[in-house]
């Protein structure tokens, strides 16, 4: 008995691994195979509403997604792949997160991408009527032709917290707190006199250096490679220096981004209460949100010392898909409607899935325009005043495909340095050996 | 080795072999032999499916050779596999001494073999997350305590000391593996003839004694076995170096297989660099094994059976 | 003459203390991470966030499980069920193929046994990452991607599986048995399943927990190999939940991982009488 068990089970196995492929697919036999790759569930999501509102569409189509978390470094690869091996299985929609969209738009991948005008989207007057962010078209470009966009604009402006600032400053009015961290003047001047000045009153201006990163990131004139060459922008070379200034003068709680003492601060936990973060809308809503706390409506955005972006997801058809109508209506829909039933007014409204959800940025300051910004986690502040704005100072033009794993050695190389531990030429040698070790880079 | 009897039956020991060997050719070296060829080509770049073989073989040999990260690597991966080895084997072979000794009947043995073994069967993510949290700066349970009991004045940042990086490393690959270790070694005392410890036993020996002139004597293969199969797995350590600090911090837990990962997939997708590293791994690994296998049959084989007969010879007497 | 073992002298009990103190000590480090996973698991994304590290249940668990079945791609049947078809069928051709070579080696005397047995210790030392980018382009060659073949089948060559199995053959199988059930007419083939197999069951079970384990938590090549959501494992299922660092719904993933260990410990606890027991090895050279 218990053999003939075990002798079923190979059986069953051996059949079911062999034929699974097939039996996968034998249901989608009358409907056309719509293939989305992605990296979260938000743009497949997104797909899904569209068919909702478009049931006879609905009825022609049925929807393959390939979800792929970017944390182990998989998802490209897997993309990659998918790209090359064409056919069948080769996704006709698929997305790229910031950290990796250049290589895709720009980079080696972009050959496989199709222009948004060849699909038949009139991207001229679209990208003018919805008025979209120029720094997304900028990195969604392809040697002048659109290729991507985005739905979110990410923008960054500096989140503070309203106790803090009245501690710091006696007041919590956003025009004060911009012009104590020197807004507008595109430098850190301003910044660090107010950083010594409220350290005398036990409060920290930022949380760990990765608040100041971003925008530094951002605000420099070129990436780190110019023709193929490694580059160190001088102003994120100052980023060391930067840093090793908030460490020596105590003005941060030196917490990393991402770990827990970064996000015991979102609810002024942490050893000295902090100012702000620099953040785009997202920060507000899955991060500091969600980890304030009691602090919860006490926090107010202003504009930045420095104009950058932080994340944001791009959109690409395939140049071979087989159904260049329908992915053409729903990149239309998700990236370039300014309407009241576009994506995007769904998105800034937090009304994609019913009344009360998240309210994000979007790419279009005409559906920005006509949407309510209003949050209580800001006391009523809206918040669309400040990130309209500042999506106009955000550059796409510094951005490389070595970004993500670029930015890992650099910062690194910033902590040993500010933790004591070497010199910041050493410092500087040893990340250039990082890059030449490991990247196809030339480093001279 | 006592003399076997063996049938005429030859035909079936190559019949029974196939399945492993078709299986080894097909999955195993198909691959080795593709990974060899790449390392003499100039194939990198995500795209890239056609390679031309270099007009200069070794060019990628020599340049992962002479670059500093991957000698890094190698140090690393040889530092934490060591500091993660001997506490290994030492605490594996003390519990393997307590639980199958006759003189110590520690209850609850059986509870205690199945919860060493637990730690390798939490995934290797989780465990670098909870290990994370666990040694986090500047607030976590590590820091806290640590600063409570005075033992540091200010939280200790655990993640960028490249020393506290190490052994956290370090640990957590004993911790995953001591149980694992400690189950092969129990084997292998089990399958020492008990006449041998009786014996013993009558002779007066010490525990002690027993234990290192029998037991480990006796263990010689399983030994082998496992310190073999633990360099092998040291010298290929991934997940955790990888998911704990990413290599960090400034390349203090790189090994060479988190180099060899980045040169593949971080960024350049530099798969003939990614390949010769491999291969120089394959030969490093190979030399090393040989080297173990030679050390342990150097020893002095005829000293155990003279030993082994004496104690038999002691047994016959009191017969 | 029967050796009367009571007569055995016992350790002192300080020693003894000791030594109950050094197990329980290891115990409790085995077995802390665990409970802060299970904790963990009924605590919210919040929570989490402020204290990773906590011994004190919360009560989220049902909002955690709404979380999870929200997700598109979290389907804890379907991952269970492919993983469970990955783990067992590798595992179940690693252990028998292993005993099968074992036998192969142990029982026949044939021309090419010494130089084979060589090779299958020279194979213990390639390692199988080193190989990974050779074979998932292989795979991509003949499209085996999203099949669970690729995961499966390559356990029949497990090399050192071969040489435990071997170690463990040499002192617990008679031959005269197997001589015997020849006498009696059996197939060979016969006698290795009928006879030799049950008489392997401890050696079978230990190594198997081993293989099973090692294949349920693989995450590498599963995760580059199948990438029809479909045919996706519980490993690839909890990693999806992490997707996006900048919104993890930390809470769940820690119930989406305590899920995935879950059919490890029945799995694990069902064979552990072979671990508590143990099998006995030959630790005869040659």
């Amino acid at each position: 008995m218990k053999k003939l068990v075990i002798a079923l089970m190979v059986l069953a196995l051996v059949t079911s691994a062999v034929f699974a492929n097939g039996a996968a697919e034998a249901g989608a036999g009358k409907k056309t195979v719509l293939n989305i790759m992605s990296f979260t569930d938000e743009v497949p999501g997104m797909v899904t509403k569209y068919f909702e509102m478009h049931p006879e569409e609905a009825a022609k189509y049925e929807v393959k997604t390939t979800i792929i978390a970017t944390t182990d470094g998989l998802y490209q690869p897997a993309l990659d792949e998918a790209l090359k091996a064409g056919g069948a299985e080769a996704p006709d929609i698929y997305c790229a997160e910031s950290a990796f969209v250049l290589k895709y738009a720009q980079g080696d991948m972009a050959d496989y991408a199709a222009t948004y005008k060849s699909l038949g989207i009139d991207v001229d007057k679209l990208v003018k009527s919805a008025d979209i962010a120029q720094y997304t078209i900028d990195i969604g470009s392809r040697k002048g032709e659109l290729v991507a966009l985005g739905y979110q604009a990410t923008g960054g402006a500096f989140i503070y917290n309203r106790t803090a600032a009245k501690k710091a400053f006696g007041t919590d009015d956003p025009a004060v707190v911009a012009e104590k961290i020197g807004a507008g003047t595109n430098s850190w001047d301003k910044f660090f006199e107010t950083a010594a000045e409220i350290r005398k009153k036990g409060v920290a201006i930022v949380s760990g250096d990765g608040d100041i990163w971003h925008a530094v990131e951002n605000s420099s004139d070129k990436g780190w490679i110019v023709d193929g060459k490694l580059y160190i922008d001088p102003k994120r070379e100052a980023f060391i220096d930067l840093s090793k200034k908030l460490k020596d003068g105590d003005f941060h709680n030196d917490t990393r981004d991402w770990q827990e003492g970064w996000f015991a601060d979102m609810k002024q936990a942490g050893a000295k209460p902090v100012l702000g973060f620099y953040g785009p809308a997202w920060l507000i809503n899955y991060t500091i949100g969600q980890n304030c706390g009691d602090t919860y409506g006490d926090w107010g955005v202003c504009a930045p010392n420095i104009g950058f972006f932080w994340g944001g997801t791009w959109v690409f058809a395939n140049k071979d898909t087989k159904n260049a109508d329908i992915v053409a209506k729903i990149i239309k829909w998700i990236t370039l409607d300014d309407s009241d039933t576009g994506l995007q007014y769904f998105w800034a409204n937090g009304t994609l899935n019913g009344e009360g959800g998240t309210k994000d940025c979007v790419a279009s300051g005409t559906v920005m325009a006509k949407s309510n910004g209003e949050l209580d986690f800001l006391k009523g502040q809206n918040m669309f005043d400040v990130f309209v704005p500042a999506n106009q100072y955000a550059n796409g033009k510094n951005l490389t495909q070595y970004d993500e794993t670029i930015n890992t050695y650099w910062r690194d190389q910033v902590r040993q340095y500010t933790a004591g531990t070497k010199t910041r030429e050493q410092a500087i040698k040893d990340f250039k050996t990082q890059v030449a070790d490991n990247l196809d880079v030339i480093v001279e | 080795m006592e003399k076997r009897k063996t049938f005429s039956y030859s035909r079936y020991g190559y019949l029974f072999s196939i399945p492993f060997v078709v299986a080894f050719l097909i999955f195993w070296l198909y691959p080795i032999l593709y990974t060899a060829i790449i390392g003499f080509t100039d194939l990198k770049g995500i795209s890239a499916t056609k390679f031309h073989f270099l007009s200069e073989p070794f060019k990628n040999f020599k340049t992962v050779l002479t670059s500093s990260s991957f000698r890094t690597a190698l140090r690393n991966t040889v530092v934490i596999w060591i500091i993660n080895f001997i506490p290994q084997i030492v605490f594996a072979l003390l519990f393997t001494a307590w639980f199958t000794s006759p003189r110590c009947k520690i209850r609850g043995q059986g509870f205690f073999k199945i919860v060493f073994y637990m730690p390798n069967i939490m995934t290797a993510a989780t465990v670098a997350v909870l290990f994370q949290a666990l040694f986090a700066y500047p607030t976590s349970p590590m820091n806290d305590l640590l600063t409570k009991f005075g033992i540091i004045a200010s939280p200790f940042n655990f993640e960028v000391s490249k020393t506290s990086a190490k052994l956290i490393v370090a640990f957590i690959q004993f911790w995953m593996w001591y149980g694992y270790t400690m189950i092969i070694l129990i084997s292998g005392v089990l399958g020492i003839n008990p006449e041998i410890f009786e014996a013993a036993e009558i002779d007066g020996c010490t525990s002690a004694q027993t234990f290192f002139r029998i037991t480990i004597p006796c263990l010689r293969t399983i030994l082998l076995y496992t310190t073999i199969t633990a360099m092998i797995g040291g010298l290929n350590m991934y997940d955790i170096p990888r998911l704990y600090l990413n290599g960090g911090p400034d390349n203090a837990t790189l090994t060479t297989n988190v180099y060899i990962y980045n040169q593949a997939f971080a960024g350049s997708y530099l798969y003939n660099r990614a390949a010769a590293a491999s291969m120089i791994m394959l030969i490093i690994i190979a030399v090393c094994s040989i080297a173990v296998f030679q050390m342990y049959k150097e020893k002095d084989q005829s000293k155990v059976d003279r030993k082994r007969r004496h104690l038999a010879a002691k047994k016959e007497v009191t017969e | 003459m029967k050796y009367n073992l009571s007569k055995v002298k016992r350790v002192s009990k300080p020693v003894l203390a000791l030594m109950y103190i050094v197990c329980i000590f290891f115990a409790i480090l085995s077995l802390l991470p665990f409970i802060v996973m299970i904790v963990n698991a009924t605590r919210n994304t919040y929570q989490v966030q402020q204290h990773a590290f906590s011994f004190v249940p919360s009560k989220y668990l049902l909002s955690n499980l709404k979380i999870l079945n929200s997700k598109q791609t979290f389907h804890p049947v379907r991952g269970f069920i492919n993983s469970m078809i990955i783990s067992s069928g590798s595992t179940i051709c690693a252990v028998y193929f292993s005993t099968l070579t074992a036998y192969a080696l142990v029982a026949y005397t044939w021309k090419l046994r010494g130089a084979f047995f060589s090779l299958v210790l020279a194979f213990l030392m390639i390692p199988m990452q080193v190989t990974s980018i050779g074979f998932y382009q292989m795979m991509y060659r003949i499209h085996m991607t999203n099949n669970f073949l690729p995961l499966i089948l390559p356990a029949i060559a497990s090399p050192s599986m071969v040489f435990f199995m071997r170690q463990y053959m040499i002192p617990s199988l008679p031959l005269e048995i197997v001589e015997s059930a020849r006498v009696d007419g059996c197939h060979e083939f016969r006698i290795f399943n009928q006879i030799v197999i049950p008489m392997m069951k401890p050696a079978m079970a230990t190594q198997g927990i081993f293989s099973f384990v090692a294949s349920w938590n693989q995450l590498f090549l599963p995760q580059i190999l199948l990438t029809n959501k479909k045919r996706y494992t519980m490993p690839i299922m909890v990693s999806l939940l992490k997707g996006d660092i900048y919104k993890t719904e930390y809470g769940a993933v820690y119930l989406g991982l305590t899920l995935t260990i879950l059919p490890l410990f029945v799995v694990y606890f069902l064979l552990s009488k072979y671990i508590i027991a143990g099998v006995a090895l030959g630790g005869v050279k040659g």
